[in-house]
Order: C-alpha cells, then sequence, then structure tokens
C-alpha cells in the first residue's frame, strides 16, 4: 500500500468517521437526558434560619454516626451575615442536586443518584481523580488525603459509627444518612418522624432547625413547611436543584453581610 | 563484571555519559517521590479540598499539549498530502509517544487511588468529559504505539537479535494512514474536550465558557509543533546522529508564525468578552491573571514571550532564518503554552465563588507545590528527554535524510539539501 491516500481510501475513512459519529450522537443524547431520580420517596432537608443558633452539634453528630474524620465536615455551620444585630447562620450538607454536578462528571459513575433523590458515592469504584471537587458548586466535598485513623473524639457523646470508614484517596460527603433511613424504613418506620429513620443532624438539632421528609407526601413536615413559608435555595441559578431549602430569618431572602 | 565496570568508567564522561547521569539524578529523586506519595498519600503535597488540582495537572496538561505535534503532523502528511513533512512526522510522533506517557505518568500519580486505575476503563460514564478523555488516552495511546513501532524496529541491537520481529514491527507503517486518521479522531476530541474538562464546569465562573475546548485545541497543535521542531533542532546541533534539514524546519516554522497570528485573534476577543460586566467570581479570577498573582504569568508569560515576540521571530524572515533566533521563539511558544494552562488551572480554583445568600464576596485562596511535588513532576519532565535521546541516539527520531516509507537510512536529500543546523 502506498501512503497516497486515495478517493476510495477517503471515503471509506468517512464511512467510519460517520459511523462514529452516529455512536457519538447516541452517547450524547443519553449524556443530554441527565433526568433526576423519579422514586417512590423524595428525601429533601428544610432547615430554619431562624432557629439556628450555630452551635455545631449537627456537624458532631454527623461526624460521630459517620464516623468522619474530625478535620473534615460533611456539614459545615456558616455565618452567614446579621438581622437584627443577631448572626445568623446557615448549616450546609451536601445539596442533594437533582442535577448534581458531581453525579455528571465522574468519568467512572462513583458518585451517582439513588432513586429517591440521595446523591451517593460508591467508595470502592472512585478512582481519586477529584474532578467531582472540582465540579461541585457547594463545596461539599471532602477529600481523604490521609486515611483517618485513631478514636473519634465525637463517639459515643454524638452517636455510634453506624457507617464503615472511607479508604485514603477517595473523596468523601453527606449521604443524608441513608444507613438511617434505608433501615427505618424495612421496620416500617417514617424517615423524618421515627428518631431511628432520621438523619442525625435533624434529630440532635436542639432548636429543631433542620427537618426531613418525603417530598411526594403532602404531609410530610418538609411539605408542609414549604407550602407555608418562603424559602430559597443555594446557588439556584445554575439549575442544579438542591433537595436542600432555606427559610430565612423573618421571611427575607438576602442578609447584609 | 570487570568489563563492564570499564565501560562505565570509559564513557561516564562523555558528553552523553554525563547526560544520562543527570537525568538519572532527576529520575532517582522522583522515583524516590513517587514511592513516598504512594506510601504516605496525597497529604504530602500542598494540593488540598479548595486546590484539588495542581502542579501535577499541569503537567499532565502540558505533555498532552507538546505531544500534539503527532497528530498534527501525521495529519498535515497523509491527510493533506504535504508528503516532504514526513522525516518531521516522524520525530513528532516519537514525541507524541513519549508525551502521553509521561501524562499518564502524572496521572498515576495524581490520583488518590492509582491502585484503581484500571476502574476508569471499566466502569463508564459516558456523560463524563473526564471519561471521554480517559478513552481518548488509552485509545490514542495504542495508536501511537502501533505507529511507533517501525521507529523501535530501526533500533540496531533488535535487527540483530530478532530479525523477524524487527520486520513485523516494521510492517506497522503499512497502515500509517488509516493509524493518521484514527489518531487524528482520537487525538482531536481528546485535546478539545480536555479543554472543555474545565470548559463545562458551571460552578467557577471562570471556566465556564465553549472557547475553553478550541483554545486548548489551538494551544495544543501550536506546543506540539514548536516543540517537535526545537527538539529536532536541538538533537541536531548536539549530535551527529540527528539530521535536519533546515529548510524544511524553516518552511514549518513560517506557517506556524501564520497559526500564531490566528491564535492571536483568537485569544483577543476570548480575553475581551471576559472584561465584559461583572460576574461573580469570573471577574475576580480574570482580575488574577491581569493584575494578582498570577499577572507574571499572564502578561510575560503567556502573551509577551508566550505569543507576541515568538509571532514576530517566526514571520521576519532574517529572524527566522537564524536558527538560533527560530529556536529561541520556539521554546517560546511551549512555554506561553505551558503558562497558559498552568494559569488556566489554577485560576478557577484561587478565585474562591461563594454559595451564600446575598453575599457577593469572593474569597481567595493560594497554592505552591511542595518539593515532593516539584521532586516528582522534574522526574516526569527527566523521563521525557530521556526518552527522546535515546530515540535521538538509537532509533533515528530525528533524521530528515530518511526516505519515509520504508524507514531506511539513506542519503536522500528531503525538500533540499541536508545538513546539520
Amino acid at each position: 500500500m502506498k501512503n497516497n491516500l486515495t478517493r476510495r481510501d477517503f471515503i471509506k475513512i468517512s464511512a467510519v468517521g460517520v459511523a462514529a459519529a452516529a455512536a457519538g450522537t447516541q452517547l450524547l443524547q443519553k449524556a443530554e437526558a441527565s433526568e433526576g431520580p423519579k422514586g417512590e420517596h423524595q428525601w429533601a432537608m428544610v432547615i430554619f434560619q431562624s432557629k439556628c443558633t450555630g452551635c455545631n452539634q449537627c456537624q458532631m453528630a454527623c461526624n460521630a454516626n459517620n464516623d468522619i474524620n474530625p478535620e473534615m465536615n460533611w456539614t459545615k455551620v456558616l455565618e452567614a451575615g446579621e438581622v437584627n444585630g443577631e448572626t445568623v447562620y446557615l448549616p450546609r450538607p451536601c445539596m442533594h442536586c437533582e442535577h448534581a454536578p458531581c453525579v455528571e462528571v465522574c468519568p467512572v459513575g462513583a458518585s451517582y443518584y439513588r432513586d429517591d433523590g440521595i446523591v451517593m458515592m460508591d467508595y470502592e469504584k472512585c478512582i481519586g481523580c477529584r474532578y467531582c471537587q472540582v465540579a461541585c458548586p457547594y463545596d461539599a466535598r471532602v477529600f481523604n488525603w490521609e486515611q483517618f485513623e485513631g478514636e473519634n473524639p465525637y463517639v459515643p457523646q454524638y452517636g455510634e459509627p453506624e457507617v464503615e470508614r472511607r479508604p485514603r484517596g477517595v473523596p468523601e460527603k453527606c449521604s443524608f444518612c441513608y444507613q438511617r433511613i434505608d433501615r427505618g424504613l424495612s421496620l416500617g418506620l417514617t424517615p423524618g418522624e421515627d428518631p431511628a429513620a432520621t438523619p442525625a443532624c435533624v434529630l440532635v438539632c436542639p432548636t429543631h432547625a433542620r427537618i426531613f421528609g418525603d417530598l411526594n407526601d403532602p404531609n410530610s413536615q418538609v411539605s408542609q413547611a414549604l407550602r407555608e413559608n418562603p424559602s430559597y435555595r443555594l446557588r439556584e441559578n445554575l439549575g442544579t436543584n438542591p433537595r436542600v431549602y432555606y427559610i430565612p430569618v423573618n421571611g427575607t431572602v438576602s442578609v447584609e453581610g | 563484571m570487570k568489563t563492564i565496570l570499564k565501560t562505565i568508567r570509559e564513557n561516564i564522561f562523555t558528553p552523553w555519559g554525563l547526560w544520562l547521569g543527570f537525568l538519572s539524578f532527576f529520575l532517582l529523586a522522583a522515583l524516590a517521590a513517587g514511592i513516598t506519595v504512594f506510601w504516605k498519600g496525597l497529604v504530602i503535597t500542598n494540593l488540598t479540598d479548595l486546590v484539588p488540582w495542581g502542579l501535577w495537572i499541569t503537567i499532565d496538561l502540558s505533555s498532552i499539549a507538546v505531544a500534539a505535534g503527532a497528530f498534527s503532523l501525521c495529519a498535515i502528511v497523509y491527510l493533506f498530502g504535504f508528503k516532504r513533512y514526513e522525516p518531521i512526522a516522524r520525530t513528532a510522533t516519537f514525541i507524541g509517544f513519549t508525551g502521553y506517557s509521561m501524562a499518564m505518568l502524572a496521572l498515576l500519580l495524581d490520583i488518590g487511588r492509582p491502585d484503581r486505575f484500571w476502574k476508569s476503563f471499566v466502569y463508564w460514564n459516558t456523560h463524563s468529559l473526564l471519561w471521554e478523555v480517559t478513552m481518548c488516552v488509552g485509545l490514542y495511546f495504542t495508536v501511537l504505539v502501533f505507529e511507533v513501532m517501525p521507529i523501535v524496529a530501526s533500533f540496531e541491537w533488535l535487527r540483530k537479535k530478532y530479525p523477524r520481529l524487527a520486520a513485523k514491527m516494521e510492517s506497522a507503517h503499512h497502515f500509517a494512514p488509516v493509524l493518521a486518521v484514527l489518531g487524528l479522531m482520537l487525538s482531536s476530541l481528546h485535546q478539545s474536550s480536555l479543554g472543555a474538562v474545565y470548559g463545562v464546569i458551571k460552578a467557577r465562573p471562570v471556566w465556564y465558557r465553549p472557547e475553553m475546548s478550541v483554545m486548548f485545541m489551538f494551544t495544543a497543535i501550536l506546543a506540539g509543533v514548536s516543540l517537535t521542531l526545537l527538539a529536532s533542532m536541538v538533537a541536531a546541533r548536539l549530535t551527529d546522529k540527528a539530521r535536519v534539514s533546515d529548510m524544511l524546519i524553516e518552511r514549518a516554522a513560517r506557517v506556524l508564525g501564520y497559526l500564531m497570528i490566528a491564535y492571536l485573534y483568537w485569544r483577543f476577543w476570548d480575553w475581551l468578552a471576559q472584561t465584559y460586566t461583572y460576574e461573580p467570581g469570573r471577574t475576580e479570577g480574570f482580575h488574577l491573571l491581569t493584575e494578582g498573582p498570577l499577572s507574571f504569568n499572564f502578561w510575560i508569560g503567556e502573551l509577551l514571550f508566550g505569543a507576541l515576540i515568538p509571532t514576530f521571530i517566526l514571520l521576519y524572515k532574517p529572524a527566522r532564518e537564524a536558527p538560533l533566533w527560530r529556536m529561541l521563539a520556539l521554546a517560546m511558544i511551549v512555554g506561553g503554552v505551558v503558562a497558559f494552562r498552568f494559569d488556566t488551572n489554577i485560576v478557577g480554583f484561587l478565585a474562591v465563588v461563594p454559595y451564600l445568600p446575598g453575599e457577593a464576596i469572593v474569597q481567595y485562596t493560594s497554592y505552591t507545590p511542595s518539593l515532593v511535588e516539584w521532586t516528582a513532576g522534574l522526574g516526569i519532565i527527566a523521563f521525557g528527554l530521556l526518552a527522546f535521546s535515546i530515540g535521538v541516539k538509537y532509533l533515528h527520531v530525528v533524521d530528515h535524510r530518511l526516505v519515509p516509507s520504508d524507514h531506511e537510512v539513506e542519503t536522500i536529500a528531503v525538500g533540499g539539501t541536508v545538513h546539520p543546523v
């Protein structure tokens, strides 16, 4: 074969190209159709900023129940300005977005949607590339730069570990305490109502600033709270559709810094 | 044993021996650094949750960029039919192979679970740009292996010891045009989706723009062709194992000069569009480039030395015809592209976009690579230099006297007189 590219070769090669493009279109369609989960339950969290005192107990209970390194947090309590001279707090767990950038970018599918809307991590599949961290608009992921060894300072005061510690080299994040939800449902309990089936941060909050429940159930606490109060979500302009809703102080969304 | 020691003693103080010793120093240090990283984990780097991608990703992006000479020149030779550039394509292919190997080394260091790297080929999320990048790296590297086979087959030792294997490998060049088309598809997909890896990240407005993929593609072609020409010229000056046709290189360099004009045009509009209106995160990120800690990289590294001066040199005939000036310009282009990729990666992290409501205050963070990152990173570069040096010395990767289709060493002039620069 000479190195000259004949017309026939060119047509052949083009045909391969067209076939590849067709296959590519299929992939693109799949890629575009990142539809949100549509299970029987759609879990969501509602946070009353007027009730949050910034005590940080949600974070400690979270660290205990999920056995998290004390230097890493799945839920953070941030200061978000003042209203009438009082500090307003903004607790920030994972938003469990309906269109989650982390799920969309993960090359191996280690981040995925559960049918009930929880954005989950498969810690066994993850290769540790950290693209999810790069893509998350809420800084909700923390990476295991080293193995968490030794005692968890929040155990047993704030709870007992219910899940395995994650290995070094993978990012981790809030799972809405899926282990409590799943176990609760199998026992016939209602997450958000029965303590054993409710996320640790919701349960521990002394001022009941966090509530949890099923958006598909019109009588759940979260559905009611969202019906009766104005609410907002973080970086709504990105179209991620978070499942964590905030009810602002005095019904005002923006707070002055 | 004695004879081996004797050969070493006799050869160590030759330029080749010293060069190998110099590179070995960096390679051994990097080996130690790499083992430490696998042992201790990424905690010994200066990467953080706010800046999860740093120096190693820059080296990965830059190695991929300089590897782009392979597909660019293969396309020029086999698709557009400019046969005279075929000897340069041979060099470019070898550099491409080396560049992709470097990139894979950098990635292996960078991922948190190097033991699971194979999972990226087994588990697919076709929605992910990084999946696409992984597939392209894997497939294109395979193409490069086939493209490099005839080059490796020219190794004297292999020809003598395993003549049949060498002949088999040699015969891979029959597929050169097909491989060129395949490589062109995979590589251009890969180069542009590497930009899109950044361009699709909505959360970081300074990256979020469609030009990212085009810019990455464009800069890759510039850096890839520049490094190929530069490496050929340097090799020809340092060893008589490398022979170049200066006229051929000069002609290619002129084309590169025009490409630089197109790049500057593109860059200008990309730049101007970002100065319009205030957007939290994007504007702050942009200011990090124009007046912040990255401003030296941006104005001097990317634009003045990285683009304007080399464009002038390559388009001004007397300067272009002077080998030293031409080499300088080519080196500047490579440096400019590396600076562009470093800045592009880091700028998206340094300006931290807020998610608190009603608080448009952008915060800043910083990143300086740690010693272990530098050591391992320099080792990867030393690896690339070693691979290229071996290629020049034993595989005739820079030899413009070669009749390309049969890769036999013959003294036939290609595109003019042949002489070392």
